[in-house]
C-alpha cells in the first residue's frame, strides 16, 4: 500500500469531505455544546484544582433552571475568561453569611463541599427574580481575595460537568 | 438521501462554519484600528522599564492612549481617576508594582456609534501574576470603554469596571 493511499484512502475527495465534516462537527460541539475550560486559581478548591481541565455543558439549562449546588460557568465580556462558582441561593431567596455559615431564608445551609471556613460575614440580600447567589468552595481564603456575590441569570453560560 | 448528497450537505455545513468564523472576525477599518490600539496599549503596559527616563517614556506612551479628560471608574467604592496626567503619574509611580503583573485582554468587542466618531468597547482584562512555584494567578474583570476619534487617532475617554458579581 502506498503512503498516499494510506493517508488519503482509496477516495481522497471523500476523505477530504469527511475530514471537513468532522472538523465542523467538532467545532460546533466544543463551541456551542461542551466547552472545554481550564481552571485557574484556588477559589474552587478542593472541588476544582488550578490547572484542571473541565467541560461546561452549555445546554444544561436549556430546559431546566440552575439548582442550588450546581457548579456553573459565568461569563465576563465573553466566553474566553469565565468564573467558575457554585450556586448557593436561588432567585427570590434571602441570603446571608455569619461567621462563615451560609443562611438561606434564615435557615443554615449544609455545605459538605466546604472543607475550611474563615469567619466570613455577608449582610442579608434578597435576590431578584433574575439573580442567583454564587460562591467558590474555598472558604479558607480571605473573603477580600474571593470573587462572589449576586449574578444575573444571563451571565450563566452553563453547568460544569467534569 | 443518497450518500453523495449527504457528503455534499456535510461539506456545505463545514463551509458555513468556516464562513461564520471568518465573518465573526471581520470588521470595519476603524474597528480593526481600535483592536490594534487596545493590543498596543496592552503591550505598552507589559513593557518593562527600569525607572528613570525609561519609566517616564513608558508613562507618556501609556498616556497617549487616553483623552485629556479621561475618567476611569474602577467601581467597588473607589473614587474615579480623572485625567490623562493622573494616569501617567500613576503609571510612572506604580511601575515597580505593575512589573510583577502581565496584562491580557480577552473577548474584545467593538461597536461603532454616532457615524463612527465614537466607539463602545467591552473586554475582559486579566492581571496575571506568576509565583515562585511556576503557577499563575489570574484576577479577571470586565470593563466597558468609551473611545473617541480626534485628529485621526482613537483614544480612550471612559473606562468603567463592570461588576459581574455584585
Amino acid at each position: 500500500m502506498s503512503l498516499r493511499r494510506f493517508v488519503f484512502g482509496a477516495h481522497p475527495r471523500r476523505t477530504l469531505v469527511r475530514v471537513l465534516v468532522l472538523a465542523a462537527l467538532s467545532f460546533g460541539m466544543f463551541r456551542w455544546v461542551l466547552m472545554p475550560i481550564r481552571a485557574e486559581g484556588i477559589s474552587m478548591l478542593p472541588t476544582y484544582r488550578s490547572g484542571s481541565l473541565n467541560l461546561v455543558n452549555r445546554l444544561a439549562f436549556a430546559s431546566t433552571k440552575p439548582s442550588r449546588g450546581d457548579v456553573v460557568a459565568i461569563r465576563l465580556a465573553g466566553p474566553h475568561v469565565l468564573y467558575v462558582k457554585r450556586i448557593i441561593a436561588l432567585p427570590g431567596e434571602r441570603f446571608s453569611m455569619a461567621q462563615g455559615q451560609a443562611y438561606v431564608n434564615g435557615a443554615p445551609l449544609s455545605e459538605p463541599y466546604v472543607r475550611e471556613r474563615r469567619p466570613w460575614d455577608v449582610k442579608e440580600v434578597t435576590l431578584t427574580a433574575r439573580e442567583y447567589y454564587v460562591i467558590g468552595d474555598n472558604r479558607g481564603m480571605s473573603a477580600s481575595d474571593h470573587d462572589f456575590g449576586r449574578v444575573d441569570v444571563s451571565r450563566i453560560v452553563g453547568k460544569v460537568i467534569f | 438521501m443518497t450518500r453523495r448528497r449527504a457528503l455534499r450537505a456535510g461539506a456545505a455545513v463545514a463551509l458555513a462554519a468556516v464562513a461564520y468564523f471568518v465573518w465573526s472576525r471581520w470588521g470595519s477599518d476603524d474597528e480593526r484600528v481600535i483592536r490594534e490600539r487596545i493590543g498596543a496599549l496592552r503591550d505598552e503596559v507589559n513593557r518593562s522599564a527600569d525607572g528613570g527616563l525609561a519609566a517616564i517614556s513608558r508613562a507618556t506612551n501609556i498616556g497617549s492612549y487616553f483623552t485629556e479628560d479621561v475618567v476611569v471608574d474602577l467601581g467597588k467604592g473607589a473614587a474615579p481617576i480623572r485625567g490623562r496626567m493622573t494616569i501617567m503619574g500613576m503609571a510612572e509611580r506604580l511601575q515597580p508594582r505593575t512589573a510583577a503583573f502581565r496584562l491580557e485582554f480577552d473577548d474584545v468587542g467593538v461597536e461603532m456609534t454616532r457615524g463612527a466618531a465614537t466607539a463602545d468597547v467591552t473586554l475582559t482584562a486579566s492581571f496575571i501574576r506568576g509565583s515562585q512555584t511556576g503557577e499563575e494567578s489570574r484576577d479577571a474583570r470586565e470593563f466597558a470603554l468609551g473611545l473617541t476619534k480626534a485628529g485621526g487617532t482613537w483614544r480612550i475617554a471612559q473606562v468603567t469596571a463592570i461588576d459581574v458579581l455584585r
